[in-house]
Parts: structure tokens; sequence; C-alpha cells
């Protein structure tokens, strides 16, 4: 099989590599900042005090983690142009990317408010903070400290998850090594290319997660 | 039973067995003594080879620890090994724990294993105790299983790596009772220890470490009395002043 | 309009309840193997051997850095230039289980790698071959560790097999990704879809909730 490897018309299509491989990595950093915003926005409501908030973002959070990706980007594919909504593939693609990861971020930036010791609130009480110093000088750099590395795996997941995006015709990674096989008949060509550019990212985030995991400790140490 | 002859062993640079030279007797009872760091800890767990040596020759109960071919499995059923943090395994009663080893290495019939198991328990003053789990018993309790789990196999040698050092003061002595029992009653033992009332009490000799090196061993009347060696005394001094 | 579509919904129930069937057939196989395999792996990745265990890590870090998308196409598409021909549900099953077995590796390791060292050192003290202390007393210890991931790990799988639909394999996204052709209304049929996989995973997130409590705690977040 390998003789046969077609190093020349990787290097063809190699544009078209470096095209997708762009977008998959403006979609991936677009759903990872939208889901942010949802799940800051969900985690708020998770721990807030009112009932209704808290059981609306449960209902989202438990909704997302018990189904498919793959379906709820289906379900917002074919479901919104029947409520009339009209938009790109991309836009529907970062949509469903965003409502996905959100859910699995609100849980971690949940956990990370919960470690916090509840003695560092009191301290911080007592020596007459309000509640927003205690936010900023307290309870948010540690927050901070122990969301960081999930929130690093999560990149890596939705990396590797906008590649169902391909499915709804959208023009990344995973789509070009499709476009190979259907031109050329070249499904190894086109896939293992597509592999290596993913493996590439993959590493370069692990590697950034193993520094920063390095300097946290290095700040808990004092 | 155990010949130690021009052993030494590394942990990467560090020089942990300088030339060591040393010969236990069937049926003597050797106490190891010395600073934190000297080595004694990481020599008798060269006994049983739960470390091994680079160089010189190791010789227990006439075969070869030294050789990577030797049976290891064998020897260690004639060694029992007390450690430090008893070891007891969580998720068995003090009967199973002792009874363990000998139906899988010696093949016992289960019966005949808790039988040996019940008796042995009752030698250590545990007969009470044969289905209490680990996290029912005391730091005392537990060390005491963790000798009969030694015990129930029958073993030429007993090995003792600060079995009392983890424990509460006041569960001491029921742990050096039960071991100077088993040296009343001609077991070959090494024991690595700062309790030095045992040693005068028990010890045939008590030798000292410091820094990879046996620096002086004599019988006990000798070696509290009389040491040869000015860091033997400066050791004693440190560890008698209470 | 609508009580057109839902009565058209209703019709096409029998044909969801045998994607629903295929979505379990293919996860279970898979989910069987991958534990198998992944058992397997996880032991020899802790043992003694280096070479097993970097040999061992180093395919599991190239599963987890591509997406099973891009797996699934390798198995379906590529094999057969190697001369390996596999209809979709075997391929399927065969990448299901292949990333089953990987992560499930991980989470074995992990648990093994969590029993104190003093209990292999006492076992193997007594004597007990390396065998003989891993069934009695390392895997008995390990298992609280592995439990609730592997629950969960479990989840994550029966939702990855959504992902198969893409070759073809008549499972419950393919039968939502059909019937939407015939009745447009994605909301419909991919809330009907989400609901037959929630139904599954739902109380599997809560079982192995209920195992991590049980086991005396530990983070796993999914």
């Amino acid at each position: 099989m390998l003789e046969a490897f077609n190093f020349r018309v990787i290097l063809e299509y190699m544009p078209l590599f470096l095209k997708c491989f762009m977008a998959t990595l403006w979609l991936s950093g677009a759903g990872l900042l939208g889901s942010l915003m949802a799940g800051t926005l969900a985690c708020a409501m998770r721990i807030s005090n009112s009932r209704a908030l808290s059981g609306a973002a449960s209902v989202y959070i438990e909704s997302i983690r018990s189904t498919p990706l793959l379906a709820q980007i289906y379900f917002f594919y074919f479901g919104l142009p029947s409520l009339g909504i009209r938009m790109t593939e991309e836009m529907t693609g970062v949509i469903a990317l965003t409502l996905n990861s959100g859910a699995y971020t609100a849980e971690i930036l949940r956990a990370g408010f919960q470690s916090i010791p509840f003695g560092q609130v009191e301290a911080g009480v007592s020596s007459g903070l309000n509640y927003f110093q205690r936010m900023r000088y307290i309870i948010l750099p540690q927050a901070l400290g122990v969301t960081i590395p999930p929130m690093l795996g999560q990149a890596i997941v939705l990396v590797k998850d906008s590649a169902l995006l391909s499915l709804i015709s959208i023009t990344e990674l995973t789509r070009a090594g499709q476009i190979m096989t259907s031109e050329r008949f070249m499904p190894a060509e086109g896939f293992l290319t597509t592999a290596v550019f993913y493996l590439i990212i993959y590493f370069v985030l692990k590697s950034i997660a193993g520094w920063s995991e390095k300097r946290l400790i290095f700040r808990e140490g004092r | 039973m155990i010949i130690f002859r021009e052993v030494h062993k590394w942990f990467g640079k560090l020089h942990v067995l300088n030339d060591i030279n040393l010969e236990v007797g069937a049926g003597e009872v050797l106490v190891l003594c010395g600073p934190s760091g000297s080595g004694k800890s990481t020599l008798i767990r060269c006994i049983n080879r739960l470390e091994p040596i680079q160089k010189g020759e190791l010789i227990v109960d006439g075969m070869k620890v030294h050789d990577h071919r030797t049976n290891m499995r064998k020897l260690r059923a004639e060694i029992g090994f007390v450690f430090q943090q008893f070891n007891l395994y969580p998720h068995m009663t003090a009967l199973q724990n002792v009874a363990l080893a000998p139906t899988k290495v010696r093949k016992t019939s289960k019966r005949e294993a808790m039988d040996l198991g019940r008796q042995v328990l009752g030698k250590v003053g545990l007969g009470d105790k044969i289905d209490s789990y680990p996290a029912q018993l005391s730091g005392g309790q537990q060390q005491r299983v963790a000798i009969a789990r030694g015990l129930c196999m029958r073993p030429k040698i007993m090995l003792f790596d600060e079995p009392t050092s983890a424990l509460d003061p006041e569960m001491i002595n029921e742990v050096l009772e039960v071991m100077k029992d088993l040296a009343g009653e001609g077991m070959t033992m090494v024991v690595v220890t700062h309790e030095m009332g045992f040693a005068r009490e028990v010890a045939h000799r008590v030798a000292i470490m410091d820094m990879g090196q046996v620096i002086e061993i004599a019988p006990p009347e000798e070696f509290f009395s009389n040491p040869k060696n000015e860091r033997t005394r400066l050791f004693l001094s440190k560890i008698l002043r209470h | 309009m609508w009580t057109y579509y839902l009565t058209e919904l209703a019709h096409s129930l029998p044909f969801f309840l045998k994607g629903l069937w295929m979505t379990i057939a293919v996860s279970g196989i898979s989910l069987a193997g991958g534990t198998a395999i992944g058992f397997a792996w996880g032991i020899l990745r802790t043992r003694k051997n280096r070479f097993i265990d970097h040999l061992i890590g180093a395919w599991v870090d190239l599963i987890r850095g591509t997406p099973f998308l891009v797996q699934v196409f390798i198995v379906f598409f590529i094999l057969p230039e190697a001369g390996v021909h596999l209809e979709a549900f075997p391929a399927a099953v065969l990448a299901l289980t292949n990333l089953g077995a990987c992560f499930i590796c991980e989470i074995v390791a992990a648990g093994i790698r969590s029993v104190p060292w003093g209990q292999k050192e006492a076992a193997t003290a007594s004597g007990l071959t390396e065998l003989q202390q891993l069934r009695y007393v390392v895997m008995p210890q390990a298992m609280k560790t592995i439990l609730p991931p592997l629950v969960g790990q479990y989840v994550l799988l029966i939702k990855d097999s959504s992902v198969v639909s893409a070759i073809g394999v008549m499972d419950v996204t393919r039968a939502g990704w059909l019937t939407v052709q015939r009745v447009p209304q994605g909301l419909l049929v991919f809330g009907l879809v989400g609901i037959l996989y929630f139904i599954i995973c739902y109380p599997l997130i809560h079982l192995s909730n209920f195992l991590e409590r049980k086991m005396g705690g530990g983070t796993t977040s999914f």
C-alpha cells in the first residue's frame, strides 16, 4: 500500500488542506469562545439561588450531556430552517458547538468555584472586602487556576468535535479528506493527511496544557 | 543464613550501600540501627530482593539473591517481611490477610490455611479479631496481624523494617512483646529499629550503619556500654537521651 | 400540517426503534470488547516493561488526538486498500471498540497506579506471582477508582456511536437523518432522536455519579 502512496497529490491539494486547517481552527476557536460565554452564563444560573434559573440551567446541561453532539448538530441544521431561521452552515455549526461545549464548560466552572474553600471567603469578608473585591482578588484567581487545565481539555475536545461539521457540508479538515476521496479516489492520502493535521493541533494543545500546569503548580507552592 | 559479601548498591549517584560484609546465623537476632539515610532500610529490603544489589554477593538460605536467575518466589516464601506501614490488604479480614499467601504460594488447602491463620492470630493475641477488617483495628493490632501474616508462611527468617515507627507510643509494647516471644523461640530475625530496649533484651548482636556502611557490630552488652567507634557513641548519646 | 407531521413521525416509530436496537448493538459489542481489551492494555501499561508501556501509550495518543469520525473513515475507506474489506457494521464496531479500549486503558492504568505501592510490596514479599498480586490484591482495590469513570466512559461511547451513522450504519441518528428527508421537521425528528438517547444515557450518568459517591469520591468530569 505504501508504495502507491501519492505524495504529489497531497502537495497538489495542500492549499485546500491549509484552507481547511484554518477553518477548523477558527470554527473550534469560535466554539471555545462561545462556550465560555454560554458556560459562564449557565454556571451562574446553576449556582444562583433562584430555583427557576437553576432548574432551567440543569435542564440545559443534562439534555446536552445525555445526547450525542451529532444529533444536536442535525437538530439545529434541520430544525432551524423549519422555524424560518436561515443561516449559513458555519453559523449553525458554531451554534451547535457552542451550546454543546457550553454545558460542559458550565460544569467545569462550577467545580472550580466549589473547590475554593469557604474559609477563604470568610477571611475576605472579615478583612472588609466587598463582593467584587473578594471575587477579583480571592475567588477568581484561584478558580482560574483550577479551571484552565480542564478548559484546555475542552479545547482539544472542540477541535475533534468540529470534525462532525463536515457532515453538514462545512469545509473543514475532515471535509478536505472527504473531497480527496470523492475527487481522486485516494482515501488513504486524504484521511491520513487530515489525521496528521489534527495530531499537530493535539500535540500543540497538549504541550500548552503541560506547560500551564507547571506554571500553576508553581503558584500554589507560594 | 544470610551472607552479605562486598555488597554495593547505588540509587543513581547515591552510594547507598558501600561494601557491606555481614553474616547472620540461623536463630540469630540482629538489630540494625543508625541515623536516617544510613541505608539500613535498604539493606534489609535487599535480603528478599525488594531492592536489587548491583555489586557483590548476597546469599540467603543458600540461594544467591544477587543472581537474577534465582527463583525469588520460592525464597520469599521462606522469608516473612513486616513493613513500617503494615501494608495489610484493606479489602480482606485479618484472617483472609494471613491466609492468602499460604493458599496461593504454598498451595495449602483453604481450610488448613484458615486453621493455621486462626492459630497464629491467637498467638499474637488477636484471636477475637480474625474477622475484623484492618480499618477496624488499631495500629498495634494491625502490625500484629502483619507479623502473623508473615508467620503463617512458616518462614525461616523474619525481617522487620522499623515495625514500631508508625505506631503511637502506647501500642509499641504489644508489638515488641510478640517480637520478643518470636526471638525466644529461636527465629532468625533482622530488625531495623530505634527501640534500644528491645535490642538490649533480645538481640544477639547490634549493628549500626551510617552513610551506607556498617560502622560497628557487637553483642548488646559491648555495644551499649563500650562502643568503639566515635560515631556510634554520638548516635547512642542522641537516642538514649530519653 | 402539524398533525400530518406528528402522525408521520408516529408511523416512523418502529423505524426509530430498529435504529435504537442497532445503536444498542453497536455500542454493546464495542463496550464489551473495549472493556476486555482496555483492561488488558491498562494492566500491560503498568508493568515493568517500559517498551510496551510506550507502545500502547503512543497508540492511545494517536486515537485521542484524532476525531472519531476520521478514525471511522480510515477503517471504512482505507483498510480496503490494504486488503481488509469491511462492511459498515463491522467497521463501526471495530473503530468504536478501539476507541473504547484506548480510553478504558487509561482509566484502568490510573486505577492501578492509585493503589498504594506498599500493597504490591507486601504481596511480592509473600511470594505471590504478578498475576496473583493483580487478582487478589491490586485489582480489588483499583476497582474503586476505576468503576465510576468506567461507567462514564460507557456513556461517552454510546454517544460516539452516533458518528457511525456517517458510513451508513442504521442507528438512531441515521434513522433520524433519513426520516427528516421525508418529514422536514428537524426539531420534532431530532427531538425524538434526542429523547431516545436520553433514555439510555441519563440513567447511566447518574449511575456513574452514584458510584463515585459510594466509592469515596474523586474527580470525574466528562
